[in-house]
């Protein structure tokens, strides 16, 4: 090779590495997009797994990963999963199912000896299912889970409703191929129904189904040899007639079910009304003398009422629930109530034990280690028979009661929106049909308000350990309680 | 002509190599192996093939990319059969070029069987031909033709056992582009410096990965086929890159 070869060759080499650099510029910003959330190639894996992802193969491992986890899963061995989640949706920040399995592992795997859940993870099952969402933007999985949660298992329905209508707005689902180019499932629509139904906002409820059934109808029309589909149709127009039907009778005029289950099974979807009209009047005395009993034991005066008149509302009365608890602490830790409530059988009241000092945390970033010196019980029970009670027993697992705080509050609540359809009937979605002589408590922040039921006590360690009994000198203003407890609260990532 | 004359035997020198075929038996062996994983949710079960079955393809290109790079001038200096062929009309830079087109299509032949057995897998497992991981098969190809062309820059002046551990590094550090990416951002002066240094000059193995986007179909590039044509153009123009200053070098050394 000569000299002036070797030179010219040289200055090719110059002039095309310079091309690698710009070609490098240029693809620098689509690397940093795939990679969005995704940490070191090696971070937090141990040595026999450092490899893989050296070489370029991060999501085989992340696979691998999460192999294993699902067998530690079915072995019960949820401790050694929650690493693995981390690690793996580091590795793999487009893994759904990492986080959404993740997610429901902290929320609700990590129990007492009774079953009732760990409830310290649930804002780091939260803020995972947020770190995931926001590493899928446009994928509707992840919010819809946030919603899921929110509704099943924290009964926080402002936060359910936020997710499931961004999901089903912003949101869209995978084609066969994986790629996003699909409407979100119609579950979702009926998920924010539901929702909005949760939050007493029933005309929204309304205009929601009316807007899934009209979405149904028309993908029938085009596949109408689909009978899942018809069949998520038929399911839409049910819930719209319903939702339409107990609207009326809850807040304008009182159907009579029993009168003929034929009957009143008809509804203008229009007006609302029922059909026939019969369904809703009174049609003889004896229907006005029940009515007119309801009226005399909460005192109230009857408006005029007569046979062939419209009844008033399912709502009107109010009816006096008679709400009340005694608990005690039998032995170290044990608590025993004993409660009584004047409701139909099935409601249940939520009893929830905590730290004086607790409050919901905010988390900036998702971290499975909890404070361990937090206690935080909650559990419900079931009305039977005007009373409930049940004896809960926190002695058996000092990791999650470690009765560490001099003070606790002790919470027994009813919230209507949480609660069944037939309590709904008598009490109205907000329960505007429900009044109690000394707990009522008004949630007038809420749009619309909200009326629950609540009883509050401040106890003591010594109380806990059963040094003093607990009386009612203990109960606590349930306004100064509401008040402490939104103290201190940031706000969430919306 | 000559340079692929030269080419065409070194594939069919490679191809009889048994530890090739073996490396390749195995892979296919794996990738067979992976619906084997169905235990999962099918969403999952299909991340984990998907991840798996290019993963392996990847480790068995590198494997045999390696292998042949670091062989196919050191044999033919060690058994001096490079004496023969240079006394022939052949060139230099022929000779080396022949070299490196030889070891390409060994990796092409190998990788291509894999990518087809895996695609045959993904078309049992989930009823459809997945065409999207030609894209993946085709971005590792390239990956190792990067890889391929260092290896055999190496060649020129490393012993094999130099040289295996020089092309193995430099992947790894190329893989780690990444991490070098952020640190251009850095504080440091220093630390900006080295990260540039290292980010533009050694070849960047971790642009090829795309698995990810195939692995999870849902998330959106911007651009993809404008990404993997840039590339291939910069495996294309850095091994160029590399292969003339393998020829610089193996033209002045002495044989």
């Amino acid at each position: 090779m000569t000299a002036s070869t070797r030179r010219n060759l040289i200055a090719a080499i110059v002039v095309l590495f310079a091309l690698t650099v710009v070609l490098q510029v240029r693809i620098d910003p689509t690397v940093a997009d795939m990679n969005q959330g995704r940490k070191t190639p090696f971070a937090g894996l141990s040595t026999e797994f450092i490899l893989g992802p050296l070489l370029g193969m991060q999501q085989a491992v992340a696979g691998l990963l999460w192999v294993r986890a699902d067998e530690f899963f079915h072995e019960g061995d949820y401790d050694a999963i929650l690493p693995m989640v981390r690690i793996v949706t580091w590795l793999d920040p487009h893994n759904l199912d990492v986080y959404i399995t993740g997610a429901w592992h902290l929320a609700y795997n990590f129990t007492d000896s009774s079953e009732r859940s760990d409830r310290r993870y649930i804002p780091a099952a939260q803020k995972l299912l947020e770190e995931g969402d926001a590493n899928n933007p446009g994928v509707y999985d992840i919010a819809f889970e946030l919603g899921w949660q929110n509704t099943d298992k924290i009964k926080d329905y402002v936060r359910a409703h936020y997710w499931y209508k961004k999901c089903a707005e912003e949101r869209k689902g995978m084609d066969e191929r994986g790629e996003l180019t699909q409407p979100v499932p119609m579950f979702v629509w009926h998920q924010l129904a539901h929702s909005l139904a949760r939050l007493g906002r029933i005309d929204e409820c309304i205009a929601v189904w009316r807007k899934a059934l009209a979405m149904s109808t028309e993908i029938v029309r085009k596949d109408p040899k689909d009978y899942s589909k018809r069949n998520v149709r038929d399911s839409e127009r049910h819930n719209l007639e319903l939702t339409l039907k107990r609207k009326f009778s809850r807040y304008q005029h009182e159907i009579d079910w029993e009168l003929d289950g034929k009957l009143t099974k008809g509804i203008d979807p229009i007006t609302g009304e029922p059909r026939p009209r019969d369904s809703y009047l009174f049609l003889n005395q004896d229907e006005i003398q029940r009515k007119l009993e309801q009226f005399k034991i909460v005192g109230e005066t009857p408006p005029p009422m007569a046979v062939g008149q419209p009844r008033p509302p399912a709502v009107v009365p109010k009816w006096e629930t008679a709400f009340d608890v005694r608990p005690t602490f039998t032995a170290d830790k044990v608590l025993e109530l004993k409660g009584r409530f004047n409701v139909g059988d099935g409601a249940r009241v939520t009893i929830r034990l905590h730290d004086e000092d607790w409050r919901p945390p905010q988390l900036k970033e998702f971290t499975f280690d909890i404070d361990q010196n937090v206690t935080l019980m909650q559990d419900q029970h079931s009305v039977r028979q005007g009373t409930w009670g049940r004896k809960i027993d926190m002695s058996k697992d000092p990791k999650m009661y470690s009765f560490k705080s001099p003070y606790y509050f002790l919470v027994f609540e009813f919230d209507p929106r949480g609660t069944s359809p037939f309590v709904h009937d008598r009490f109205g979605w907000s329960g505007e049909g429900m009044t109690d002589k000394k707990y009522l408590w008004e949630e007038k922040e809420k749009d619309p308000p909200n009326r629950i039921l609540r009883k509050v006590y401040r106890i003591s360690r010594a109380q806990v350990l059963r040094r003093t009994p607990i009386t009612e000198a203990d109960v606590f203003p349930t306004a100064k309680y509401v008040e402490l407890q939104t103290q201190a609260q940031g706000t969430r990532s919306e | 002509m000559v340079t692929l004359a030269i080419a065409k035997q070194t594939l069919e020198d490679m191809l009889r190599r048994k530890i090739l075929l073996i490396l390749l038996i195995v892979a296919v062996a794996m990738i067979a192996l992976g619906p084997s994983v169905g235990f999962l949710s099918p969403r999952e079960s299909s991340a984990v093939l998907r991840s798996l079955g290019l993963a392996v393809i990847l480790l068995a290109g590198l494997l045999i990319t390696v292998l042949t790079g670091i062989q196919v001038i050191p044999t033919e200096i060690e058994r001096r059969t490079v004496y023969t062929v240079l006394s022939k009309p052949v060139q230099r830079y022929e000779f080396v070029l022949g070299k490196f087109l030889g070891g390409l299509f060994t990796v092409f032949v190998m990788i291509a069987s894999m990518g087809i057995v895996f695609i045959g897998v993904l078309r049992y497992q989930e009823g459809r031909f997945a065409t999207e991981m030609i894209q993946g098969v085709m971005m590792t190809f390239f990956q190792m033709t990067l890889l391929g062309a260092l290896a055999i820059f190496f060649s020129t002046f490393a012993t094999p056992v130099v040289n295996f551990f020089l092309s193995f590094g430099l992947f790894i550090v190329g893989n780690m582009s990444a991490v070098t990416e952020s640190l251009l951002n850095n504080k440091n002066v220093a630390t900006r410096l080295i990260a540039g240094a290292v980010h533009y000059a050694i070849p960047n193995f971790g642009n090829f990965n795309i698995q990810n986007k195939l692995i999870h179909p849902q998330v959106v590039i911007k651009d993809m086929n404008v990404f993997i044509m840039q590339n291939i153009a910069y495996a294309l123009i850095y091994s160029a890159v590399l292969l003339l200053l393998a020829i610089i070098v193996f033209d002045r050394r002495e044989v």
